[in-house]
């Protein structure tokens, strides 16, 4: 049944991914009025298909990379939501809402049966963990986004184009949410990561401090750390924090690649 | 409707395609006087109710007549010179001479005089289309009739029963089509006029302006106009940089309001000074660029990076076109700002093709309802004489008769049954007469 629901999901994020493109591209606010509730029934179904795969399973903790994306999935969709809400714009659903269907599009048809290789995990720390990290993720991408549509109304503005993109969100405003989401995201990223360092000297010893994916996640919060420090002394915008974004999303994907190269940060049964 | 003739409604009117500045100008009731004018007019021979509308692009007089009078009034002699009554109150009231205003006039009679008053409403037949004044305008023309009682309201008439009022469900028709208008086209989402173009820019870049700082460089009616609008918008702080320093005081003064603070700049420090400024509005008539790319750089170094806006108003132009080209730097030029305020008239005129369509189908709308009202009116009559009846033979029954509960109910059940299967005839018949009529009209 789980399944079904996030299948159910999946269908309600491509409407809604659908719908955003002419509410904010076309000058058609109307469309609004389907993206948003699409998205928020999306979330709904998504939500219980997790609850309803791990009751199943007898685990709080996602156990493979498909399922943690599922959850990245519904955060960013989540993200936009409150993004609708708080800052009255729909625009972030062009890059969220398909990058979250995609996301939960894998589990959904082709979902994995593994089962966590050691039960002692299963505390609220390490979903405390994943659940920060997630969070802190999401963030980045969020702030990826925002820079990328900083720089798309800029360039409009200074070619004095009018609609299309018209709707797209002040610049300050822009700058302002793609701030925010970075100091959003420090904290979870500092915490997830301290819970995680803790839980695993405790599980596995000082040698998990060796590993690849240990030590790029370290240089990543430095980067993201770094990033933030120029955003807020040397007012850093447009096509510059699109590149610094960028770069720290690139760290990003490489701590996730690292998974494959990680003898200790491995929680399904082989 | 217990005055039985028919009432008749008539817009006379000038406006901005009709009659040139100089005879407007001669029309125009100031505010003070509309509730006076309104009364007046009322009070003239067979006018029944009375609105006048007097805006800076038009002076529209809607009346509804006594039918006789209203035809005795609007066409004495039969001929076509309907409206010589409200020409002559025009004439008496505002003393200018009928031959000097009637070339400009129009008039509209009761189908043509609603859909004139929708379009008016709906911003339709304003000179900027879609501009949202007019709107409040028509309101504002309302409620002063009403308070003058040129207009009686809908529900005072149903409760005294006086005749029935025709302008006040009528102007609460066009204040619903102007809402559907609005709310189903985007005729009124785009700005249209060079102040407010600059405006609308200044919230893309900055979002609310409200703590925002605007920089006047040099004078200017256009610089004091789009500053003006700036600060409507939340702007709170001006600044004035001009060649004279008693010149930039002068700006300030005229500009200075109890809600912002303003600053004069001398001259010679602009460059040092001007990072203090978001917005930059430029019309110095200098020979040269004032504000150069370099310039432009520093001044962003010393703001972090923080956009800003320059709106140059000038010709010869003051800020180097390359200036544009800088990160962060936003320059619009009076080419720029007239451009996009056509871009957007275009698309107001496309808007307003669909809003046309709106009025034309509530103008039918309600001119077929408003030609049922006299047939449900006599129906109503009809069906309570009939009621009347009934029940007073009901109960001479009654009371001749000793009828038990179950009794009295069933003749009262076969008196209603009888009333309405023989009455029904002639209701379908006055609908169907009503209809034909109402669409011959």
């Amino acid at each position: 049944m789980s399944l079904l629901w996030l299948r159910v999901a999946v269908v309600l994020y491509g409407i809604a991914a659908l719908a955003v493109l002419p509410a904010a591209l076309y000058d058609r606010p109307r469309w609004r009025h389907i993206a948003v509730p699409a998205a928020l029934a999306g979330v709904f179904f998504h939500f219980v298909s997790i609850v309803e795969t791990l009751a199943a399973a007898h685990r709080a903790l996602p156990v493979d990379t498909h399922e943690t994306l599922s959850w990245l999935g519904l955060l960013l969709v989540v993200a936009f939501l409150l993004l609708a809400a708080r800052a009255h714009t729909v625009s972030f659903g062009i890059f969220l809402l398909p990058v979250a269907a995609l996301l939960a599009i894998v589990p959904a048809f082709h979902p994995g049966h593994e089962t966590l290789a050691y039960p002692q995990l299963r505390t609220g720390w390490l979903l405390l963990h994943i659940a920060l990290l997630l969070a802190a993720y999401a963030a980045l991408f969020i702030s990826l986004i925002a820079s990328l549509l900083y720089l798309i109304q800029e360039r409009r503005l200074k070619q004095k184009l009018s609609a299309p993109a018209s709707r797209l969100p002040p610049l300050e405003t822009l700058d302002q949410i793609a701030l925010k989401a970075l100091l959003f995201g420090l904290p979870c990223m500092t915490a997830g990561l301290l819970i995680g360092s803790v839980v695993a000297l405790e599980t596995m010893g000082p040698a998990f401090f060796a590993d690849p994916k240990v030590l790029l996640s370290v240089a990543m919060w430095i980067i993201y750390m770094l990033m933030i420090f120029i955003r807020r002394h040397r007012g850093l915008r447009g096509r510059r924090a699109v590149y610094w974004s960028g770069f720290v999303f690139l760290g990003v994907l490489a701590v996730w690649a690292a998974n494959s190269l990680s003898a200790v940060h491995r929680f399904k049964t082989p | 409707m217990s005055s039985h003739s028919n009432p008749n409604l008539l817009l006379l009117g000038v406006n901005h395609t009709t009659a040139p500045v100089e005879v407007r100008e001669r029309l125009a009731i100031p505010s003070d006087r509309l509730a006076d004018a309104t009364r007046t007019l009322a009070h003239q021979p067979g006018v029944r109710e009375a609105l006048i509308l007097s805006t800076c692009n038009r002076v529209e007089l809607l009346t509804v007549h006594e039918s006789n009078a209203g035809h005795a009034a609007v066409s004495p002699s039969g001929s076509a010179a309907p409206g010589t009554e409200m020409l002559r109150f025009l004439q008496d009231y505002l003393d200018v001479r009928v031959t000097d205003i009637q070339p400009h006039v129009y008039e509209f009679r009761e189908r043509d005089a609603i859909r004139h008053l929708f379009r008016v409403a709906s911003s339709l037949d304003s000179m900027v289309i879609g501009e949202p004044q007019i709107l409040g305008q028509v309101k504002q023309s309302w409620s002063v009739a009403r308070e003058v009682g040129a207009i009686k309201s809908t529900e005072a008439t149903g409760s005294t029963g006086a005749f029935s009022s025709v302008l006040d469900p009528l102007l609460q028709r066009a204040f619903s089509v102007a809402k559907r208008v609005r709310t189903e086209t985007q005729i009124g989402s785009t700005t249209v006029s060079i102040a407010s173009v600059a405006s609308e820019l200044a919230r893309k870049i900055f979002g609310s302006l409200a703590g925002k700082t605007v920089l006047i460089v040099g004078a200017g009616k256009m610089s004091d106009l789009t500053a003006r609008h700036l600060i409507q918008q939340g702007a709170t702080t001006l600044l004035v940089s001009n060649r004279t320093e008693a010149g930039a005081e002068a700006i300030a003064d005229s500009l200075r309001t109890p809600a912002i603070t303003t600053g004069v700049i001398p001259f010679e420090q602009l460059h040092e000074q001007s990072f203090r400024a978001d917005i930059i509005i430029t019309g110095t008539g200098a020979a040269g660029h004032v504000f150069l790319p370099e310039q432009a750089r520093t001044l962003l170094q010393r703001r972090r990076n923080r956009p800003v806006f320059f709106i140059d108003i000038a010709v010869p132009r003051d800020v180097d076109p390359a200036v544009n080209s800088v990160e962060g730097c936003f320059v619009y030029n009076i080419d720029d700002l007239q451009q996009v305020a056509a871009q957007n008239q275009s698309a107001r005129s496309r808007e307003a093709e669909t809003a046309e369509s709106i009025v034309s189908r509530e103008v039918a709308r309600y001119t077929e309802r408003l030609a049922q009202a006299p047939a449900t009116e006599v129906i109503k009559q009809l069906l309570q004489d009939a009621e009347t009846t009934r029940l007073a033979e009901l109960n001479r029954l009654a009371a001749h008769q000793a009828l038990t509960p179950e009794q009295f109910a069933a003749i009262d059940r076969l008196t209603k049954s009888l009333t309405a299967k023989l009455l029904h005839p002639q209701i379908a018949a006055l609908r169907d007469s009503r209809s034909t009529t109402g669409s011959e009209d």
